[in-house]
């Protein structure tokens, strides 16, 4: 029904009247829901039409039918954005006009979507042209947005014209812009021109409208029209602020690298929290701060709230939450705005601003009354919001002195205050909701982190003024109390939410992180009252047990553990966490060590947890949950205090006071060992008398025993405890640890063979490990060895050991280590045929096979470095033997099962292994770029490729497109290939063709992957293929040989060779399909191989595509685009970097010129 | 569940014994269960707390192996569970006869002929049809607690 328009002639009336019609009939049925996929069909066709402009117009002007209005504009907007480039300039502006001249009209139109749509197709137009049109063409468009906004013609187009301003900022806003199908250059070019050019001139249109008429609304009694401008200029000049401002770049080349255009120093800072620091620059300076335009905004404010403080709606109304959060964005300008040489400048603007602030959170307590009965909580929450805007750009001192001039009392005082009286609020209703509290309370605690913690660290001083220091202390006084009621309170609860050590510390681990930075701030009053609240709540346990219970005291010391752990330490990931600064610093004239408050606090701690060995008291009070938090708090204090490495008795001078005395009381030469032996038979009891509890055991073995095992300085004192010797006994022979869940089966085996590292001795290290492991190796042996192992072998009570021993026999497998290497490698080495015989019994017992498999990946990965070629030679012999007994035990397998529920398992379970198999061939293909062997006799050495190879060869098949389906195993799978293909091309080429076309069937399959990264990977294989046949065959080799020549196929049809295939299947892609713009690099390196391979093929293609135009315009730009991919650039038909690179850029530019019309035609 | 019921049998026929008790803790997904007296396959396991303070409890979501069927149950985490002895055992295919059993070659050169073709109509076609195709199937049976069923099916022919 959409005919085309052929240019210039004008559709007859009842033409367009019957389209209109049709398009009416099909929005309203869409409404109706009645026969949708048709009036869908109609609208796409609308959509898709070429130059619908004079109907969509005509439906613009006439319908009385808002969603087709709605769709007209649409549908310009998909046309022109698609045809643009071959619109004329007159088109482009008229159209422009039309949408602009629109809104004006119909500014008092109710259907406030339609106009809106209009508006942002007239951004979104305005900026495709932003880049052709001459200032004085813009100018036009912007004098005309000007006049409405000015005023004179009313209201609702003053309101408008700022609702188009609005529009337009957000157009060339990089978050909020719309696609257009144009490289990110564009985008970025515009948003330089409109923040350079045009930004401010904007902004100040919105400031005065806001002026003009704020006078009308403060006088006026009732709600008046003006009320509308107001708050569309608000949200303008707050939209402008929030601007992504780019700091100048005044370097050579800054047009050139539009992907970082300077180092933005704030944008972690914005990270952090929903605090935008707002940094215009020096050019903004008269706008903003000197025309006194901040007291405008603060003093119209503060008069509408005086005049409404009766009206309680009124703090929610629009007008007001612009106004307030146009003021807490002011309180964020930071940076050139001031001059620099001026402190002044920003304090007098903080200043003005906090003086109006103030009010909204000042008295605490009364506002807070005033909100439980009934008020809005709105203007409070903006308050605190802006504290935190200010705390993000000034430093604590600045900050706390700011009040000062208009009240006794210094900022940090007031947020302590207000901080307190939010608390209050939380402690006397308990409820799950969230309320106003709960936001307040966040936003304030980020206020606090940003003092405490900038981002910024050049700034420097984070040191609070005394009285902020006496605030600090007294809010952390009150969140302690606060934590402690809500947990006796919820100590009886059943609610299972954070049950768990991890999940509960997970949800409030910012909240704790921002607890420990308060107390830390004042660390002289916090500590001693920690240690106070814990010794109490001890001292309550031993007095009460047996007459009451415990409860509601085990979940306050559980409570009290978490944060005296985020007090004392930081997070032990990754780095070995330093004493907090506040603690080295702020404890100086304390001379005793015994005294020190830091020493009573952990030392009461550790007494208490020393008391769990004592199986009383263990069944009285370590229930497990107390026990997680014990642990925990050991795990995450060790790694800052315990054993320091860097104190040696000689340089303990060097150190600051507390620090030293802290690290000595701890350290080699005092308490340390002591304490580490306390610990390790605390870690014992958990593995052994909590039977059952994984949580509490992985906790022991993940985050105690693993952390004390990773530094070299503990395992040399670990492995001369008798508790530690204890330990690795039992772990012979012990029952109880038998029972210990895989996974923790697994680490407590790594750690103990990583403990072997402190053993200064290599032998006796490698004995240690063959002590450790023996036990394990021998069950194998053994049990492979028995006569009826096929009648025991499926028996619980067998498999139940096995399975624990493969999984240490793993988490040993993972300890590698140059020192133990040998007694690892001998332990691998004698349980190869064990491994082969269970794998033969255990065909059917997937969980077993699964073991087996991990066991010799993990072991193959530590090992294969260190291999000599004779080893090496027998491991890659053994691997193969592996592959081909999985292989001939899977291949052509159907399970059947009544549940689909158990046949998904079997194929997740069938995914598992062979991830584990590729995770084996690709820890082969390591051995070619890491290799610590010692001999370098290259004629035993193996062909790794070869061997790689044949791995995938006897995998693959096994490799069902079902099964890439599986996220992990397709990306595992991609990545070999991909490293094969790009570091061993040439062996490709010798697979037989059954081998060769399955490994490039699946790179097809890639190819039409939705995860980028996949696709990445397979135009990179697709590159590397090409290439290499490229580079061989003009050379005069074979290269990929008969792969690459056309073949008949069964049915006698002449099938395409490889990369011809692939030619077609790139260029489809390229053109026609739907891919992210990140992969358009990637396939012009594929593509360019491939071209150079097929020249002939790409020329008959082009030609073909060309042809298909109808449309003598398109016809000559496709083919002069063809022409350009080619030839610009003085490409050349060499593969080096610059090739490459001239190719890319030509691909870019080409896809830029033909895509749009290719599409759609 | 109890630890105390079950006794291990005497050595001579250890390999009789159809269940065994092993500490809810140590079993895991993927691995087996009895549950309401059925041996059953688990495919989720949960812990829990008895009340913050108490001992940790499981929370199995276990599948019937032969009939499909889901079943649940806890225990408190350091307490025996039942697990079922499932045995697996492959066999060649010689026939399928018409009333419905098929008959199959066990390794000492028998048949054995008192097992049922599954009853659900597609899995039946799948050994039907491969049959049929002349393909060399071995099919895999699986027991536990007395009863067994026809879980896989494998061409060696593909080898």
């Amino acid at each position: 029904m959409m005919q085309q328009q052929p240019h210039g002639v004008a559709p007859d009336l009842a033409q367009l009247q019957s389209t209109m019609h049709a398009i009416e009939l099909a929005c309203s049925s869409i409404q109706m829901h009645t026969n949708s996929a048709a009036a869908e069909a109609t609208l796409l066709s609308l959509n898709q039409s070429t130059r619908p402009y004079k109907l969509c117009q005509f439906i613009l002007d006439n319908s009385q039918v808002a969603n087709a209005r709605f769709q007209a504009a649409s549908a310009i907007r998909d046309a022109a954005m698609r045809e643009w480039s071959s619109l004329t300039g007159d088109d482009k502006k008229g159209l422009i006009g039309f949408c602009l001249c629109y809104v004006m009209q119909r500014a008092s139109s109710p259907e406030g979507y339609v106009q809106a749509k209009v508006s942002s197709v007239a951004a979104q137009l305005m900026k495709r042209g932003w880049l052709e049109f001459t200032v004085a063409e813009k100018e036009t468009f912007l004098h005309q947005v000007n006049q409405a906004i000015i005023g004179i013609h009313g209201i609702d187009v003053q309101f408008s014209g700022i609702n188009f301003l609005e529009s337009l900022v957000s157009e060339f806003s990089p978050s909020t812009s719309s696609a257009m199908g144009l490289p990110r250059e564009f985008h970025e070019q515009c948003r330089k021109s409109l923040e350079l050019h045009y930004l401010k001139t904007f902004y100040c249109w919105a400031k005065d409208a806001a002026v003009s008429v704020s006078a009308r609304i403060s006088e006026s009694g009732t709600e008046v029209p003006e009320v509308k401008v107001c708050t569309g200029s608000l949200r303008l000049m707050l939209q402008i602020l929030n601007w992504e401002f780019q700091p100048n770049v005044t370097s050579a080349k800054a047009g050139i690298n539009v992907f970082s255009p300077g180092v933005r120093s704030d944008l972690t800072a914005s990270k952090r929290s929903d605090c935008n620091v707002a940094q215009p620059g020096a050019a903004w300076r008269d706008a903003l701060i000197s025309s006194g335009h901040v007291g405008w905004i603060v003093s119209f404010y503060a008069a509408l709230r005086e005049k409404f403080s009766t009206g309680r709606y009124w703090l929610d109304c629009p007008v007001a939450v612009s106004a307030r959060k146009l003021i807490v964005q002011f309180c964020s300008l930071a940076g050139t705005v001031f001059l620099s040489g001026d402190e002044h400048m920003q304090q007098n603007h903080l200043l003005q601003l906090l003086s109006g602030i103030i009010h909204w959170i000042d008295p605490p307590d009364a506002i807070a009354q005033a909100i439980e009965s009934g008020r809005s909580e709105s203007e409070v929450l903006d308050g605190c919001r802006a504290l935190l805007a200010i705390a993000t750009v000034v430093n604590p001192i600045l900050f706390d002195h700011l009040l000062k001039s208009i009240r006794p009392f210094g900022t940090l005082t007031l947020l302590s205050n207000l901080m307190s009286e939010v608390i209050k609020v939380q402690m006397t209703k308990r409820s799950d909701d969230e309320t106003w509290s709960w936001e307040a309370r966040d936003i304030l605690l980020d206020t606090w982190t940003a003092l405490l913690m900038p981002v910024d660290t050049s700034a420097g001083n984070t040191m609070l003024p005394l009285d902020g220091i006496n605030a600090a202390a007294n809010l952390f006084a009150m969140i302690a109390e606060s934590e402690l009621k809500s947990a006796s309170a919820s100590a009886l609860d059943e609610d299972d939410g954070d049950d768990y050590l991890q999940a509960s510390i997970s949800s409030m681990d910012e909240r704790l992180i921002s607890y420990a930075l308060i107390g830390r701030a004042a660390v002289n009053v916090t500590i001693p009252l920690l240690t106070r609240l814990f010794s109490e709540r001890v001292a309550l346990l031993h007095q009460g047990r047996g007459i009451m219970d415990p409860t509601p005291t085990l979940e306050e010391l559980y409570s009290l553990l978490l944060i005296i752990g985020h007090i004392l330490a930081d997070e032990p990931e990754g780095e070995t966490p330093l004493i907090p600064n506040s603690i080295q610093s702020d404890f100086a004239d304390t001379v005793e060590t015994q005294n020190h408050p830091v020493v009573i606090l952990s030392v009461s701690i550790i007494k208490f947890a020393e008391q769990s060995l004592n199986p009383e008291m263990r069944a009285a009070v370590f229930s497990p949950r107390l026990m997680e938090a014990v642990i925990w708090f050991l795990a995450r204090w060790s790694c800052t205090y315990l054993l320091s490495e860097e104190i040696g008795e000689s340089d303990l001078h060097l150190l600051q006071n507390s620090r030293k005395t802290l690290l000595s009381f701890f350290g080699e030469y005092n308490q340390g060992k002591s304490i580490l032996d306390i610990i390790v038979r605390v870690s014992v009891t958990t593995l052994l008398s909590y039977p059952g509890e994984k949580n509490l055991q992985a906790l022991t073995c993940f985050q105690l025993l693993h952390a004390l095992v990773r530094r070299r300085h503990i395992c040399s004192s670990l492995v001369l405890l008798d508790s530690w010797r204890a330990l690795a006994r039992a772990f012979t022979n012990e029952e109880a640890l038998f029972l210990l869940n895989s996974v923790n089966q697994r680490s407590l085996a790594q750690t103990l063979v990583l403990s072997a590292s402190g053993i200064k001795n290599s032998e006796s290290a490698n004995q240690y490990v063959r002590d450790l492991m023996g036990h394990a190796t021998k069950y194998l042996i053994e049990l492979s060895n028995k006569s009826d192992l096929k009648i025991i072998s499926q028996r619980p009570d067998v498999i139940l050991p096995l399975s624990c021993l493969l999984e240490r026999l793993r988490g040993a497998a993972r300890a590698s280590e140059p020192r133990t290497q040998r007694a690892l490698c001998e332990m691998g080495f004698s349980i190869m045929t064990p491994v082969l015989v269970l794998l033969e019994v255990y065909k059917n017992e997937s969980t077993v096979i699964y073991m087996l498999l991990k066991c010799v990946v993990d072991w193959v990965d530590g090992q294969i470095a260190y291999l000599e070629s004779r080893e090496t030679a027998a491991v890659v012999e053994f691997s193969i033997r592996l592959l081909q007994l999985y292989s001939s035990h899977n291949i052509g397998k159907i399970s059947i099962s009544l549940s689909s529920n158990l046949i998904s398992e079997a194929n997740t379970e069938k995914y598992k292994d062979l991830r584990a198999l590729l995770q084996l061939l690709s820890s082969f293909c390591s051995k070619d770029l890491v290799d610590f062997s010692l001999d370098s006799d290259e004629s035993q050495s193996t062909n790794i490729a070869q061997v790689v190879y044949l791995g995938m060869h006897i995998v693959n098949p096994l490799i069902s497109l079902e099964l890439l389906k599986y996220p992990k195993l397709c990306h595992d799978y991609f990545a070999l290939l991909s490293h094969m293909l790009e570091v061993y091309p040439e062996t490709v080429g010798r697979l037989d063709s059954e081998a060769f076309l399955h490994v490039l069937g699946t790179l097809d399959f890639g190819l039409h992957h939705q995860d980028t990264e996949i696709v990445n990977m397979c135009l990179r294989s697709l590159k590397a293929l090409a290439a290499y046949h490229y580079k061989e065959t003009t050379s005069g080799n074979l290269g990929l040989g008969s792969h690459a020549t056309p073949v008949k196929d069964p049915r006698g049809d002449m099938q395409d060779g490889v990369l011809s295939r692939f030619l077609r299947l790139l260029l489809q892609l390229l053109l026609f399909e739907d891919y992210s713009p990140d992969l358009v690099s990637p396939a012009a390196d594929a593509l360019f191989p491939l071209i150079l391979c097929e020249q002939e093929l790409y020329q008959k293609l082009a030609n073909e595509l060309i042809e298909r135009q109808v449309n003598p315009s398109f016809k000559s730009r496709l083919s002069s685009a063809f022409h350009m991919v080619t030839n610009a650039n003085q490409l050349s038909c060499n593969l080096d970097r610059m090739n490459y690179q001239r190719f890319r850029k030509n691909v870019n530019a080409f896809l830029v010129e033909v895509r749009g019309f290719l599409r759609t035609v | 569940m109890s630890d105390e019921e079950h006794q291990f049998e005497s050595k001579a026929d250890a390999g009789a014994s159809k269940t065994y008790p092993q500490q809810a803790g140590t079993i895991r997904k993927n691995g087996y269960i009895v549950i309401k007296n059925r041996p059953c396959k688990v495919v989720e396991v949960s812990t829990s707390k008895t009340g913050k303070h108490g001992h940790a409890k499981c929370h199995f979501v276990a599948i019937d192996i032969f009939n499909g069927k889901k079943l649940e149950d806890i225990v408190p985490s350091s307490h025996n569970c039942d697990v079922p002895h499932v045995n697996r055992t492959d066999y060649q295919l010689i026939d399928i006869s018409e009333d419905g059993f098929v008959s199959l070659l066990t390794e000492n050169g028998n048949t054995k002929d008192d097992l049922r073709l599954p009853t659900d109509e597609a899995l039946l076609a799948q050994i039907k049809d491969g049959f049929a195709e002349g393909k060399d199937l071995v099919v895999s049976v699986m027991s536990a607690m007395g009863e067994e069923q026809i879980n896989g099916l494998k061409d060696i022919g593909k080898n």
